[in-house]
Parts: structure tokens; C-alpha cells; sequence
């Protein structure tokens, strides 16, 4: 639906408009942009995730545990609140180099943490076996560990790069004008959006390539193993002494940039100034509209994804792959495109869903469904079908064997999927902003407005606030989706 | 579903409330819905006093002044709005031209001078702010201060001037086209995007020149009452200059209201337009922020430089809306 508004829309301008307005240099501009932002960040918190993932999985460092906590913390900090902290110290973190810097630090753990859990997950034989066969430990990473945490890592990475196409917030605290930003500006600025359209429609182009891409990186593979041979933990690497001071030198330097300065930032502000205490009445409020929003919608989009993700894991064909492929092209979408699609359609068709909280959920269905996706599929990737057919062949109904056999087995991803997307709804702000009943708040449209007025201390308390909110989630995801050994 | 049983209760709500056959009740239950581009302290204030005054209840629907226009737009004869608040003039000036606003009533309008309101008497001014220069005093002596808007777009001020594409900037060239012709506006801003940093907020470039990152922004009024107000004005590291008079950069610009056409509530929104512009709700606006009455006979509490020094020489309705100056942000390459 989106795709058809964005379509419709943009071919308003006709042909001529369309072509000069794809040749124009700021289009070149907005590209490159959006090209070289999406690719660092993504390279650079891939290469990231993969050192701190062998590091807390594969390595002899004391304090494992806490490091693997350190590695999840920027997740409790949404990245437009930390850039926004960022940016409040001064001029030189705005641009495309603090861009790079800071989105890469808040999206790390979106790729540590599937990575991770495929390194516990590997089975340490393979490995074993290429030592023996006089690999060296780099060459195994390469050719052994790496290929197995493929999937892991290209859903990671998926998620990353299609977040950074759609990134608008933090963005537009850095200063740095990307297709999104862009899109925004067009839709502040003026009042027949063919042009903003079109910038979408492009958009949508670009995530094409990621979404299919990825299907490519877990194609003709099968993970799941009947018998899963001796579960047991690989011998850790032996690191010398100077080897364990970088690496923890590395975990405390990253630790001290993703969540220390954006705290140490906030603190600052909450003291300093005199909007203090400005809004304090809303913030009960607004934590009851993040709430009443995040929970429901988690749980709606968890149950709406299993579906998909086991239809295309037990059933081929082109539908299939496009049902699931399509929320990926989707999620690179700014939350205004989808809003006002939703907006446009339901003010034609269904006008007694317009302004109601069903048209805000089915909004976050479209923004948030493959994260719910990747989760769920981590899980189920490594659930024997046969498993099903020895259930159905002992007499059991399909039904039956669904929630006796398979259901119980996908609790983690299904647990992990409703965090994950809980966390995210709850920073959710343009679809919240445009589509929820007038009058509703959440503590993320609250800080939003709060930072447009530069009432820095006033906003703080509900940054605070959304960062406790998000700790609940953020402990379930880290805390069950990486179970100890 | 729920939307549904809400709409139930609140269908059953009001056949209750005419049922009991009393006027009170139902205009109890009333309930005005604003779409809110301005800054939200200041609607609150006027919100607040009229709740006071009145006892009806109002929604306030916050965002962007453009957004929102767009939403109306979208939303067309369907709108649940009742009256559209919008931070700049452009915004409600496109609605208008959609024909989606109704006239204001002519208590409002006689409230004000009459070059505060939209030629066809749609909508009206309820606050007005105007544009300067902030400089870091120790960046900017005063004798290089700029006589002109035009100056700051020159390679002079190569990396030493901050601007914003929006809330004000849209005016801002219009006005540089009316006193100087498109060519003029079109250099302008093609020397903007090569010598001038972009901000993306105003409040964003004000603090960029009270920390001393940039040494001047082209910015509006009141952000500067704003930091000084969270700071203590006597540890301002900034000021702010005006530009000589009869120049494109003295510009005066408006904060309008006006209400739907579509209003479920035509009469109690053109009642809360009126009281915008009263004198309680016009001591109400100008009490949170540094933007300058409407109603003659209101004084600011802020110390504000008088309108009359200022010397704009260009109103709202020589400006209009402002697709000239999109189209001209588009040929320069800053949009």
C-alpha cells in the first residue's frame, strides 16, 4: 500500500518531472549520501559486532558475562537520544564522520547479537577438524566460523542498513542529509509532495538489493540438525596478556562512547537550565502512551510474523518469498511515507478507523514486521522439520503437533522477537506523531517536541525515562536470546 | 475492534447526554480538537486560560506546522480538526488556497490591526516574531556586524554564518524577492549553501552561536529569549542584531490561526479564535515566549525590541504563500 501511494504520488509529476528530478545534483548528492552512510555504518558495526562476538564467545577474557552486557547496551539508548547528546557537546560530531561514528556504536548490537548466539550455536567440530588439518585461527574465521554465522550476520546486517536508509531523528541532529531527511524537508516545505514521493519510490529501490541479498546469503543451506551431536562449548582461545588488555581496552572504550557520553550529557542537562521541571505532569502520560502502543503492538506483530516466517521455511515458491520479502523492502521506509499512506487511505475508504489506535498498529505492522521476522527465524532455522512428521506420524493432529512440537522449541524467538520490536515501537515517533488519536503522547514524541524547542533540561526526564522503559526489554532480549553456559 | 467499541461509548456517550435533555451536559462534553504548529508552551498557556474561562475542554494535536497543513490536506472534508494553529504563515496560507478554511468572525478580527489578517479575512495573526542576526560577541565586533541580510551570503562570511531552511527562511527569501527581484534571492542563496553552515533547527543554530561554534545565525527572535530565559540573560555569550531598516532582513513575520470549514465545532472554535486574540489570551501567549503581541495594549514581559525600530517594510500579505521560494530552494541545490 505505501508502495502504490509512493508510486501514485510520484507519477503526478509525469514523466519530464520525473526524469529532471532524478538528474538534479542534489538527487546525486542525496544518493552518495545515502550510499556511503549506509555502507560504513554497516561495515563499521559489523566489524565491531564480529571482534566483541569472538571476544565474549570464543576468547579466555575474565568477566565474559558483563562483557556480553556491555556489547547490548546501546540498545537501551534510542540513537536519536544519543545523538542528540552528541550533538549538544559541539560542531564536531555532526557531519558524515559523527554520523558514521555514533550510528555505528547504536547499531553494533543489532549484529552482536545474532552473531553471538550462532557462535554458541556452532558446533565446535568443524573447527576442530580444520586445526587439524593445519588451518590457522584466521583462516578458520574465515573460511569455517564465518560462513556458518552467515545467516546471523546478513540479518544483521539487513536490519542496519535498511534502519539507516530510514534513520530520520538522529539524523537530523547530526546535520546530515540523507533520501529520508530529504523526504522530510520536501513534506515540511511543501504541499504537493510528488517530489517527496518520488524520493521514496527511489528509496524503495534501493532496499531491493538488501532484502534479496540476504535471502541469497541463507539460500540451498539447511542448519537445523536432528542429532545435534555433543552440545558442548569449544575450548576458549588462548589470548596473551597484552592481547586481553586490548580487547578489554576495546570493550571500555566502547562503552565509554556508545552509553557513557550520551549519559554523562543528559545528566549535565538535568541539572543545568531552568525548563527543568517544565512537563513533569507528562510524563505519567506519556509513559502510559508509550506503553499502551509498544506492548500490544509487539504482540501483534510477533504473532502476525510466525506465520510468515514458517511458510517460508516449509513452503517455496514465488509467493511465499515475496510475502516475505516484502516488509524488508517496507522497513526502509520513513514512518512518514507509511503514515500518510495510511493516512491517505484510510481517509477515503475507512473513515471510522482514521485517528484510532487500530490505524497506528497497522503502521508499526509495516515498519517493524521483519525485525519480528529475523527474530523468529533465528530460532526456527534450527527446528528439524521431521521433528513435525514424527509428531504426525505417532497420530497427532497438525494442530496439535504445531503447539506441542514446534511452538515450545521457538519460545526463544518469540521471546526475543517481542523485545525486540517492544523496544523499538517504544522510540518510535513520526507514525506515532501522525496517526495516533490528537492528544495521545509517548515519551518518545514528548522528547521529540521538548529537543525542537531546545528545552534541553525540560526533555531530559523523558529521554531518562524512555532509557528505564527500554531496560526491561533490553534485559530479556540479551539475557534470554544469549543462554548461559 | 477497539476503535470500534470506542466509537460505541462515545456514540452512547452523547445520545446520553441528549438524552437528559440538558443543554449543560452536552456542552460539558464538548470538546475542541486544535491542530498545533506553534511552539507548544505557548498554545498550552492560551489552551489553559481558556479551559478557565470557558470550562471546554480542548485536544491538542502537536507537529509540524507543515506537516500538519499536509495532513489537512490529505484529511479534506473529513477532518476531525476544528482550528489550525500554525507556527509561520506559509503552512495556512496553502490550506486556504485549498479552500479548506472558514472566515474568522469579525469580533476576532476587529481585535487586531487589520494587515495582521489574510486578505479574504480567513485567517489572522495571534503572535508575531521577527528576523536577526545572532552574533557570539566574541567572535563578531560591532562595526562588522552586516547593514544587510544580503552581506551574509558572501564569501566574507565564509563559514562564519549559520541558517536554517525552515520557520522564517521561506519569508525571509520572499522578501529579498520582493525588494530585490528573484535574481537577487537566487544569488542569495546560492551564496548561503557555499559559504553559510546549515542547522537543521533555529534553536539548533542559536546554540551554535552561544557556544561559540559559529559566530553569527540568521535565525528567529525569540530563541534567543528562550536560552537566556534557561541561562540568566547577563551570561549571554550572544546578542542579536538588526539589520538596517528598509532591508529584506528587517522582516516582521506571523504565527496564524484560522478555523476549518469542516469544524464540528464552527461556533466554539470561532469562539477560541476570538479569545486568542482577547486580551487574556493575548497576556497568555506572549507570557511563555519572546514573540510579540497582536492586540494593541499588551506588553511583553520579555524586553523586546519595539516593533516600531524595527522598520519590516515588507507584510505577510506582500509575501504570500511561498512556492516561489521552494522552487527557488530547489534551483540554488539547497533543497
Amino acid at each position: 500500500m505505501p508502495f502504490f501511494y509512493a508510486l501514485m504520488r510520484a507519477s503526478e509529476a509525469g514523466w519530464q518531472g520525473v526524469l529532471s528530478e532524478l538528474m538534479r545534483p542534489m538527487t546525486r548528492e542525496l544518493l552518495a549520501n545515502t550510499l556511503i552512510l549506509a555502507t560504513s555504518v554497516t561495515i563499521a558495526s559489523g566489524v565491531m559486532a564480529i571482534a566483541a562476538a569472538w571476544c565474549t564467545e570464543r576468547c579466555d577474557l575474565p568477566a565474559r558475562g558483563f562483557l556480553r552486557v556491555i556489547a547490548s547496551l546501546p540498545l537501551s539508548l534510542p540513537a536519536f537520544v544519543s545523538s542528540y547528546a552528541w550533538a549538544s557537546l559541539g560542531p564536531w560530531f555532526q557531519g558524515m564522520a559523527g554520523a558514521i561514528l555514533i550510528l555505528s556504536l547504536a547499531s553494533m548490537p543489532l549484529i552482536y547479537l545474532p552473531m553471538a548466539a550462532a557462535l554458541r550455536g556452532m558446533d565446535p567440530a568443524f573447527e576442530e577438524v580444520a586445526r587439524g588439518l593445519g588451518g590457522g585461527r584466521w583462516r578458520i574465521l574465515l573460511r569455517i566460523v564465518l560462513p556458518q554465522a552467515a545467516p546471523a550476520l546478513g540479518g544483521g546486517a539487513l536490519l542496519v542498513s535498511s534502519h539507516m536508509l530510514a534513520e530520520f531523528g538522529a539524523l537530523s541532529f547530526l546535520s546530515v542529509q540523507t533520501f529520508t531527511t530529504a523526504i522530510f524537508q520536501q513534506y515540511d516545505l511543501q504541499f504537493d509532495n510528488a517530489s517527496a514521493a518520488l524520493l521514496s519510490s527511489v528509496l524503495m529501490a534501493l532496499c531491493l538489493p538488501l532484502a534479496f541479498g540476504e535471502l541469497y546469503l541463507r539460500k540451498g543451506r539447511r542448519r537445523a540438525r536432528v542429532a545435534r551431536g555433543n552440545a558442548r562449548q569449544p575450548a576458549p582461545a588462548k589470548l596473551s596478556t597484552l592481547q586481553k588488555i586490548i580487547a578489554l581496552a576495546g570493550f571500555t572504550l566502547f562503552a565509554a562512547l556508545s552509553v557513557g557520553v550520551p549519559f554523562v550529557t543528559m545528566l549535565y542537562w538535568l541539572i543545568q537550565g531552568t525548563s527543568i521541571g517544565q512537563g513533569v505532569e507528562r510524563l505519567w502520560p506519556a509513559l502510559m502512551g508509550s506503553l499502551a502502543y509498544s506492548l500490544p503492538g509487539g504482540l501483534l506483530i510477533t504473532l502476525l510474523a510466525l506465520p510468515l516466517v514458517l511458510a517460508s521455511m516449509r513452503a517455496s515458491g514465488l509467493f511465499v518469498v515475496l510475502a516475505e520479502r516484502l516488509p524488508y523492502l517496507v522497513h526502509g521506509l520513513p514512518g512518514l511515507v507509511i503514515a500518510l499512506a495510511l493516512i491517505y487511505v484510510a481517509i477515503r475508504h475507512a473513515p471510522m478507523l482514521y485517528q484510532t489506535p487500530a490505524l497506528v498498529f497497522a503502521a508499526y505492522v509495516m515498519l517493524f514486521l521483519p525485525l519480528a521476522q529475523s527474530a523468529i527465524r533465528a530460532s526456527a532455522e534450527l527446528i528439524p522439520p521431521e521433528l513435525e512428521d514424527v509428531a504426525r506420524s505417532l497420530g497427532k493432529g497438525p494442530i496439535t503437533a504445531f503447539l506441542r512440537v514446534t511452538l515450545p522449541a521457538l519460545a526463544s524467538g518469540l521471546g526475543a522477537s517481542l523485545a525486540m520490536v517492544v523496544l523499538q515501537l517504544m522510540r518510535e515517533l513520526t507514525a506515532t506523531l501522525l496517526l495516533a488519536p490528537s492528544g495521545v503522547t509517548t515519551l518518545a514524541t514528548e522528547f521529540w517536541s521538548y529537543t525542537n524547542d531546545r528545552a534541553y533540561a525540560a526533555a531530559a526526564p523523558f529521554a531518562a525515562l524512555l532509557v528505564l522503559a527500554s531496560g526491561l526489554p533490553v534485559y530479556i532480549f540479551t539475557v534470554r536470546s544469549l543462554p548461559k553456559s | 475492534m477497539y476503535a470500534l467499541n470506542r466509537r460505541h461509548a462515545m456514540l452512547s456517550g452523547a445520545a446520553l447526554a441528549l438524552a437528559a435533555g440538558s443543554r449543560d451536559a452536552f456542552a460539558q462534553s464538548e470538546t475542541l480538537t486544535i491542530y498545533n504548529g506553534q511552539h507548544r508552551q505557548m498554545t498550552d498557556a492560551i489552551v489553559a486560560a481558556f479551559t478557565n474561562a470557558t470550562g471546554i475542554k480542548v485536544v491538542i494535536r502537536q507537529g509540524e506546522s507543515s506537516q500538519l497543513a499536509n495532513q489537512l490536506i490529505e484529511e479534506g472534508a473529513n477532518s476531525p480538526a476544528d482550528l489550525f494553529y500554525s507556527e509561520q504563515a506559509p503552512p495556512i496560507a496553502a490550506i486556504d488556497e485549498k479552500g479548506l478554511l472558514a472566515p474568522a468572525s469579525a469580533e476576532a478580527l476587529s481585535a487586531i490591526p487589520a494587515n495582521l489578517a489574510s486578505v479574504n479575512k480567513t485567517w489572522l495573526a495571534i503572535a508575531q516574531r521577527c528576523r536577526v542576526v545572532a552574533y557570539n560577541k566574541a567572535m563578531v565586533k560591532d562595526a562588522e556586524l552586516p547593514k544587510s541580510i544580503l552581506e551574509c551570503a558572501t564569501p566574507a562570511w565564509k563559514d562564519r554564518v549559520g541558517y536554517v531552511i525552515r520557520d522564517g527562511f521561506q519569508e525571509q527569501i520572499m522578501a529579498i524577492v520582493k525588494l530585490k527581484g528573484r535574481d537577487a534571492a537566487l544569488a542569495w542563496l546560492k551564496g548561503l549553501k557555499a559559504n553559510g553552515r546549515l542547522y537543521n533547527g533555529n534553536g539548533a543554530a542559536m546554540m551554535a552561536v552561544e557556544n561559540g561554534e559559529i559566530a553569527t545565525a540568521l535565525i528567529n527572535n525569540y530563541y534567543w529569549y528562550g536560552v537566556a530565559k534557561e541561562r540568566g540573560e547577563d551570561k549571554m555569550k550572544s546578542a542579536l542584531h538588526y539589520v538596517a531598516k528598509g532591508d529584506p532582513g528587517a522582516l516582521v513575520n506571523l504565527s496564524p490561526a484560522g478555523v476549518l470549514k469542516t469544524a464540528k465545532n464552527a461556533a466554539t472554535a470561532q469562539k477560541f479564535l476570538t479569545f486568542m486574540v482577547s486580551e487574556e489570551g493575548q497576556k497568555a501567549a506572549v507570557a511563555t515566549y519572546a514573540e510579540y503581541p497582536v492586540r494593541p495594549g499588551i506588553v511583553s514581559p520579555f524586553k523586546l525590541k519595539p516593533l516600531d525600530e524595527i522598520g519590516a517594510i515588507v507584510t505577510q500579505s506582500d509575501i504570500g504563500g511561498a512556492q516561489l521560494a521552494y522552487d527557488l530552494e530547489r534551483e540554488a541545490g539547497i533543497l
